[in-house]
């Protein structure tokens, strides 16, 4: 029912009464129809895998562009399109898709919003699609970020790298001990030195850059393991129900005031142009892996990669990145499979890598990769995750609003408000939400379909 | 009080030679206010043709608004290797221009019948375009997102146009329009025994231009700037507007504020561009709709 | 004519009616009536995207959260500041910019044109350049214009992350942005008043301060009433340079209703309590809309 059938439709308005009401009607159900069908959920031609990638770094855009169209040139029955979202709405557009039937075939996330994806039923498992050799040459951490009740739903080419990018000469200047590993980090109140030790040779004193331009997600991400570092937690994680005590307790409130100190000695830089570091204007930025083609790039042998200071008796840094599933939405997944294939072979692996500066996937790829061997620039992010520093971020569907509730509480601390308050209100929200999702039940998860 | 002043204070122009410090002061006041008012456009316009790092670092002083010695276009061309800036372009010209176009009818057949008509429940109607126009979009934003969203419709040019189209500002200004013609063209036509159809299209219509003209440039300038129901609704650039463009430039790392400002400019130069040109026609369609309403 | 043909006549132009109002009425109503019929609907509801769980019916909990929400309510009270302050202020400052320029000084045109500028500028673009702008430290425009300013007085602020500067600054893009709209209009309503008014007054022995109050702004009543209403209404509609510039602004400084319903429905899922939002928001603007339309009651031409 068109264009056409609409307006034959108005013309006979005034033979008969009753075409008055009904057919304004059925022409807006038309109209409707006409669009949903043709205009909304773009069905794929055969043989085409459509696949959504959050619109990161340029460098790596272009790598994940280029492997793309290698794929297309090799593969004689599949063509991949590949779209970028940008990445400050990721998960909503996601979330809109999933609603409109547009998902794609393909999709990749940011590690922790796996578990809500699994949680809505929008995944397929790859237990039966990735062959076993694959899944035993992945990283331990890729496997265990990848795994919701029992079933994988998801790989990850790289896994990140969270740390404390130095330049080396300021450090120096300022006569501050270099940590050499994980064990060796600064603590807390030799770190406030350090600052102090800095900024009294900066001329506007402020010394550290925290990316505070990034978008929320860096902040539960970046700052969360410095309140597991000082014996708090972002939720209570046996039984995933309640954040109370946790993040609000005595700990964690310890450790976002010392971080309001930072901010009160006007030791950070608002980095408004993304460029604090690598114009020499701080001496220390919080970072991770993808930081370093362009640090690389702009400091040479000044950088150096420095663990992040501890809060309590142990360094604690993140882990987890963005990974790719196949939807369910998905009309041929052993051709999505393929695809992840490819991406996971070691030259695709090491590509990457190199690219964004990540830790390597596979154990084959970490053997050959450049960045690190034992005497690399970036073995310090390989040594966490094998030592165990690095924590994963909580493994449950409620993780968006934990993040969305901590970067909140983040940007209050970073603005003065006490932090008992803003964390009261973080864990507030996070606990209505378990509570308005009945504390997250198995529904829609299932394995093996 | 001498002449001039009495003369300017009422609304004519005066003969020139009035009190000159009278003058003096008004054309320092109204230079000082343009200048505030542009300062930011040329901030723009030269932050575009400075090296990225400069834009920043020289913000603070005079050379915020002198390109200095290493101007050139390199910005511009940075863009368009960024990010598909014509197809931004060709997407929001496009939207904006169905919107616009097919708005025109479907407003102004509702305006002539609301205006000229005689039928059962046009006070009704009346008062209920009246009492829609109150409604603000966003009040019905999230709503109607998740409307369409669930109908299907999404990231495509319709779900950006179709919401669009009928509009009870504009069905507004016709109706005021049409009722302050004049009757008798229409009676003429009408002893003549055209039909309503025909009277519309043939008498109303070509003495409408003005209303046409109003309408025409107050809904283009009202959507040209649509940037929420955009962000709601679309996913990747294939139909992205421009407006959607710039903040999500704005957030695509590296942050280079050259490009950035290039983006800026070539966003709104083309429109700058039109409003010169044409402005008289734009102040008289503004004028149309505050002095109507 | 007889009274057949009358009847006949009458008839046709009523079928002319509807068939010339039914696309219009259509748009109307799917787009903008269902809509909101939707809204109220689903602000009773548990309603989330995606969510497997079954939807229930949870009566007024939505309603009595946001209005236990601190951040709603705070976008309540920054939505009303924004109006009540930037109406009078964009409305004077376009009077006056008009009153300036009704004056024939040479080139009139021109500033004109420069003051209209802005308005040609999508809000989103506002807010990206204007972020700029604000830039922190003795470096930023705004900082280094305040600071010549007032000699050297003025401390450089983080405008955009100041709970007291974060509102105000976003209400300034706004008016920068609006105010040659309202500019132009003011001004061809000056520019409608005749003459004679004037020398009337003069006669009468009027001074140039009870010309204006007793001339000027009477004959300007309906354009200013018309300005004041748009003004009203779009600086409830405040969102893209929350969006953009502040995200909600430092705690809840700059957050809008708007932005706060968005926030919900779209990055956090939770459309039901969107909707709630948008129920009470339109409510709000249609309640101050009424109030201002009975407070400055126009002469609106009798159909």
């Amino acid at each position: 029912m068109r264009l056409s059938s609409i307006l034959t439709c108005m013309a006979g308005i005034g033979h008969k009464r009753s075409w008055r009401w009904r057919c304004p009607t059925l022409a807006a159900l038309a109209l409707l129809l006409a669009c949903s069908g043709g205009c909304g959920g773009q069905a794929e031609p055969a043989g085409v895998v459509s696949v959504w990638a959050h619109a990161g770094r340029a460098v790596e855009r272009n790598t994940l562009e280029q492997q793309v169209a290698e794929y297309n040139a090799r593969s004689r029955t599949d063509r991949v399109k590949l779209t970028f979202i940008p990445e400050g709405s990721y998960n909503g557009q996601v979330q809109a898709a999933a609603l409109a039937g547009d998902l794609p075939d393909v999709l990749e996330f940011d590690g922790p919003y796996l578990y809500t994806y699994v949680w809505q039923g929008r995944l397929r498992p790859l237990d039966a699609l990735l062959p076993e050799t694959l899944r035993d040459g992945l990283l331990p951490s890729i496997i265990a970020q990848g795994t919701y009740r029992g079933h994988l739903y998801s790989v990850g080419t790289f896994d990140s790298g969270l740390g404390l990018w130095g330049d080396r000469r300021a450090l120096e200047q300022a006569g501050v001990r270099i940590p050499k590993g994980p064990a060796d980090a600064w603590t807390s109140s030799e770190f406030d030195n350090v600052l102090a030790a800095l900024a009294a040779r900066d001329p506007d004193g402020a010394v550290l850059d925290l990316k505070l331009n990034y978008p929320d997600e860096w902040f539960t991400y970046a700052f969360s393991p410095l309140i597991e570092s000082a014996g708090g937690d972002l939720i209570d994680r046996n039984a995933y129900r309640t954040a109370e005590g946790v993040l609000n307790g005595p700990a964690a409130v310890r450790a976002m005031r010392r971080i309001q100190g930072w901010f009160r000695s006007g030791y950070v830089d608002p980095n408004l142009d993304d460029a604090a570091f690598v114009q020499r204007r701080v001496a220390l930025a919080w970072g991770g892996h993808w930081n370093y083609p362009r640090y690389h790039k702009a400091l040479g042998n000044d950088l150096v990669l420095l663990p992040l200071p501890r809060f309590g008796p142990r360094m604690v840094t993140g882990e987890g990145s963005w990974s790719w599933g196949i939807t369910r939405r998905c009309r041929r997944p052993e051709a999505a499979a393929r695809f992840l294939r490819y991406l996971l072979q070691p030259d695709q692996v090491l590509a990457i890598s190199e690219a964004n500066g990540g830790v390597p996937a596979t154990r084959a790829a970490i053997a050959r990769s450049p960045l690190y061997g034992p005497h690399s620039p970036l073995r310090l992010f390989a040594e966490q995750l094998r030592e165990g520093y690095a924590v994963p971020r909580p493994r449950t569907p409620a993780y968006p609003t934990i993040s969305a509730a901590f970067a909140q509480a983040f940007r209050a601390v970073r603005n003065g408000v006490a932090p008992k308050r803003a964390l009261d209100r973080a864990v507030q929200m996070i606990d209505r939400d378990i509570r308005d999702n009945h504390g997250y039940p198995d529904v829609a998860v299932t394995g093996g379909r | 009080m001498n002449a001039a002043t009495r003369q300017r204070r009422n609304g004519k122009p005066p003969v020139p030679g009035g009190r000159w410090h009278t003058r003096a002061f008004s054309y320092l006041f109204v230079f000082a206010s343009a200048a505030l008012f542009v300062a930011p456009i040329l901030f723009m316009l030269v932050g575009s043709l400075k090296p990225d790092a400069r834009v920043l670092a020289e913000a603070g002083g005079w050379h915020a608004f002198w390109p200095g010695s290493g101007a050139s276009g390199q910005n511009y061309t940075d863009v368009f290797h960024r990010v598909p800036f014509a197809r931004y372009l060709v997407n929001s010209l496009w939207i904006n221009g169905l919107i616009v176009a097919l708005g025109l009818p479907v407003n102004a057949f509702a305006g002539y019948a609301l205006a000229r008509l005689r039928w059962r429940g046009r006070e009704l109607a009346l008062a209920a375009v009246l009492a829609i126009l109150v409604i603000p979009f966003e009040a019905i934003a999230v709503p109607l997102f998740y409307e369409l969203t669930a109908l299907g419709m999404r990231d495509s040019y319709t779900v950006q146009v179709i919401p669009f189209i009928a509009n009870p500002l504009s069905i507004y200004l016709f109706y005021s329009f049409f009722l302050g013609l004049p009757r008798e063209l229409e009676e003429a036509a009408r002893v003549d025994g055209a039909g309503v159809l025909r009277t519309f299209l043939t008498i109303v219509v070509p003495n409408a231009k003005a209303a046409f003209a109003s309408v025409t440039i107050v809904t283009f300038l009202f959507y040209w700037g649509m940037y929420l129901w955009p962000l709601l609704v679309t996913g990747g650039p294939s139909v992205r507007p421009l407006p959607l463009g710039i903040a999500t430039f704005y957030t695509l790392p590296p942050l280079q504020w050259g490009d950035i400002l290039a983006f800026g400019m070539m966003m709104v130069a083309p429109v700058l561009v039109i409003f010169v040109i044409f402005q008289r026609w734009f102040v008289r369609g503004v004028a149309a709709t505050g002095l109507k309403g | 004519m007889g009274r057949t043909q009358r009847g006949g006549a009458l008839m046709r132009e009523s079928r002319a009616a509807w068939l010339f109002c039914t696309p219009a009425a259509l748009g109307l109503l799917i787009f903008i009536v269902v809509p909101f019929v939707l809204a109220l609907a689903m602000s009773f509801t548990s309603l989330r995207l995606g969510s497997p769980l079954p939807l229930e019916w949870v009566g007024l909990r939505q309603y009595g959260r946001i209005f236990s929400d601190p951040a709603f309510l705070q976008a309540l009270v920054n939505n009303l500041i924004f109006a009540l302050t930037v109406v009078p202020v964009q409305t004077a400052l376009a009077l006056g910019l008009a009153l300036l320029l009704n004056q024939r000084l040479r080139a009139m045109a021109v500033f004109r044109t420069l003051f209209f500028m802005p308005v040609v500028f999508p809000l989103s673009l506002v807010a990206v350049v204007w972020v700029l702008i604000y830039a922190p430290g003795p470096n930023g425009m705004f900082n280094a214009a305040l600071s010549a300013l007032t000699f050297g007085a003025w401390q450089a602020r983080d405008f955009l992350h100041d709970a007291h500067l974060a509102l105000p600054a976003i209400m300034l893009t706004s008016i920068w942005q609006g105010a040659g709209f309202q500019m132009v209009v003011l001004l061809a309503g000056l520019q409608a008043i005749p003459g004679e008014l004037y020398e009337a007054a003069r006669v009468d022995g009027a001074g140039p301060w009870q010309r204006f109050w007793h001339v000027t702004l009477p004959q300007l009543r309906n354009p200013l009433v018309f300005v004041v209403i748009v003004t009203s209404i779009l600086s409830f509609r405040v969102f893209d340079q929350v969006r953009i510039m502040t995200h909600g602004g430092p705690h809840d400084a700059s957050t809008t209703v708007i932005y706060e319903a968005v926030q919900a429905a779209f990055d956090r899922a939770q459309v039901a309590r969107g909707a709630a939002m948008s129920v009470v928001f339109f409510l709000v603007v249609v309640l101050i809309t009424l109030v201002q339309r009975r407070l400055l009651r126009q002469e609106r031409e009798v159909a």
